[in-house]
């Protein structure tokens, strides 16, 4: 019977392995609550939140016509933030767009010469249903989530497609 | 013995500051074409500017999207000392910019980069990516109109990374939308995380810069005479003294040490001074002439604001203006595979030659990669100020 070789550590490669243990466990500690910490608003839902525009009835026929609605920021402050309604009216068709641009997020406006929505930053151009048919804008513009009672609109603070 | 050499004597027994000083400034550097490299001392100066009037702005400023603006708009409004404060910290990163480019592409031109020094030219690509970032990030942080819009269209360029783009747009933003969140954060990136990882960087760079001795242009070294017709290549290192850090016997013999040296101090601090002091009372000038603008306050629900992008996002914004839709990721392909050829570079370029024009492979490239900048800058400029 062969003789044995006693698989024990050295006191060098046990003092090595020791202080890589050292190490690990200070990573793990810290770094587990820090990693969390940097990814936790990405599961804080949002809550969802509806707000008058105020009556619509006045809208007149194919004018995207321009409503400003305040909504709560969605974190520790007290303030609001006010966010651009086109209420676009076609016959009796009601639809709401945000001023998102689904390129860059740049504040899109309503040109009434061009008969379009305009994107400042790059040229970016949608039709007055919103569809996007110029520049590089990948999607249509975006139309938030809302329901008439009456004649007055009411938004919630999503899009009905996220962007 | 004076008393003041003696308190140099006491401090030296304890402190070693003698052999400190003299390494610090007795180093050869190369004698010919130096106020080249005064751009990188340059670049240091305006860093350390930058640093300073960063603390004392910290003095005033609120991360917050209801105080920030207005903080910066007390400072305008109540306080010229400190509007000259935050004047300075803008100006003197715009032109920070500017100079660290020129470093650059001055060492890409020189050869600087090559054996042993690649490792110069890593820290310093990872340098000027910081010095990026911190001018994006930077630029959030008033939050007026500029800035805000500014925020919004930097933070949405990441969601358009195949697979995870919107994660770290939101990762970003602290949520879906630039909000309280996007601002706490990018102000943590630009006053901590990112120094903190700069300013180390920045002691790497220069400890190899003396480890190797700065290089300086090939005019300097026995390989620029030697396809010269009619000129003798100078003798070679062994029969004439070289000074530290310059290898006493070269790996490569035409291009290990230059032909002539002179003392850092005070010859090309002189030259480092000069040039320096000159940018700092430019910086100070426009400063106070023109200052630092603060627009109107954020106001998402504009239609009539048109934002304009910081003059270094030009060529980026150029890019997503002329990139047709359906290859909008183009626009983070381009600037990651630019940054990847530049950390490369060192690893790619391997002979020992350093004449630029010796060098075409190399330096067709690199001026046609400015070129693109250049010509997408001036696109960009000139659609945005109708020039």
């Amino acid at each position: 019977m062969a003789h044995r070789e006693p698989r024990r550590l050295s006191r060098r490669q046990f003092a090595f392995l020791g202080t890589q243990a050292v190490g690990a466990v200070v990573t793990l500690l810290l770094g587990i609550p820090i990693v969390g910490f940097i990814l936790s608003p990405l599961f804080h839902r949002q809550q969802a939140v509806w707000r008058q525009v105020g009556d619509i009835s006045g809208v007149p026929d194919r004018q995207p016509t321009k409503f400003e609605v305040s909504f709560p920021l969605d974190e520790w402050t007290n303030a609001n933030v006010n966010l651009a309604v086109y209420v676009v009216k076609i016959n009796s068709n009601y639809l709401v767009f945000s001023n998102v641009c689904t390129h860059m997020q740049c504040p899109v406006r309503w040109q009434s010469d061009l008969g379009q929505f305009l994107c400042p930053c790059h040229g970016g151009l949608y039709d007055i249903t919103g569809t996007n048919i110029g520049g590089p804008p990948p999607k249509p513009l975006p139309q938030y989530v809302h329901r008439i009672d009456g004649t007055t609109l009411f938004i919630q603070n999503s899009f009905t497609e996220s962007i | 013995m004076g008393r003041i050499a003696a308190v140099y004597d006491w401090l030296d027994e304890r402190a070693a500051i003698r052999s400190l000083v003299r390494k610090g400034l007795y180093e050869a550097v190369p004698v010919r074409g130096a106020w080249f490299y005064t751009l990188g001392s340059a670049t240091l100066v305006l860093i350390l500017l930058q640093l300073v009037t960063g603390i004392f702005l910290t003095l005033v400023y609120v991360p917050s999207v209801t105080e920030g603006w207005a903080s910066l708009n007390y400072l305008k409004q109540h306080d010229a000392f400190g509007s000259i404060v935050r004047g300075i910290h803008l100006w003197s990163a715009y032109i920070l910019l500017f100079v660290i480019g020129l470093h650059m592409v001055r060492t890409f031109f020189s050869g600087s980069y090559k054996r042993p020094r690649e490792l110069n030219w890593v820290t310093g690509v990872g340098l000027f990516i910081l010095v990026l970032v911190m001018a994006i990030t930077g630029a959030f942080l008033p939050w007026d109109q500029a800035a805000y819009w500014t925020a919004v269209v930097v933070t949405n360029v990441p969601s358009y990374t195949p697979f995870i783009g919107s994660f770290i747009r939101a990762l970003w933003r602290g949520g879906d939308f630039v909000g309280p969140i996007t601002l706490t954060r990018t102000f943590g990136i630009h006053v901590w995380l990112v120094p903190a990882i700069l300013f180390p960087l920045i002691l790497a760079h220069l400890a190899l810069l003396r480890k190797h001795g700065e290089f300086g242009s090939y005019i300097n070294y026995r390989g620029a005479y030697r396809r010269r017709e009619g000129v003798d290549v100078p003798p070679a290192p062994a029969q004439r003294p070289i000074e530290p850090p310059y290898p006493a016997v070269p790996t490569d013999e035409l291009w290990a040490a230059p032909l002539e040296t002179e003392d850092f101090f005070p010859f090309q601090t002189f030259k480092d001074g000069l040039v320096s002091v000159v940018l700092v009372i430019v910086v100070f000038l426009l400063a106070v002439a023109i200052g630092a603008p603060l627009e109107p306050i954020a106001d998402p629900s504009t239609t009539s604001y048109t934002p304009v992008p910081e003059w270094f996002f030009l060529p980026l914004d150029e890019l997503l203006l002329l990139v047709p839709q359906q290859l909008i990721p183009l626009v983070l392909v381009l600037p990651a595979g630019g940054v990847l050829l530049l950390l490369a570079l060192p690893f790619i370029d391997r002979g020992p030659e350093r004449n630029p024009f010796e060098r075409p492979a190399v330096m067709v490239p690199g001026a046609f990669a400015v070129l693109f900048v250049v010509i997408l800058t001036l696109l960009g400029s000139g659609r945005l100020f109708n020039l």
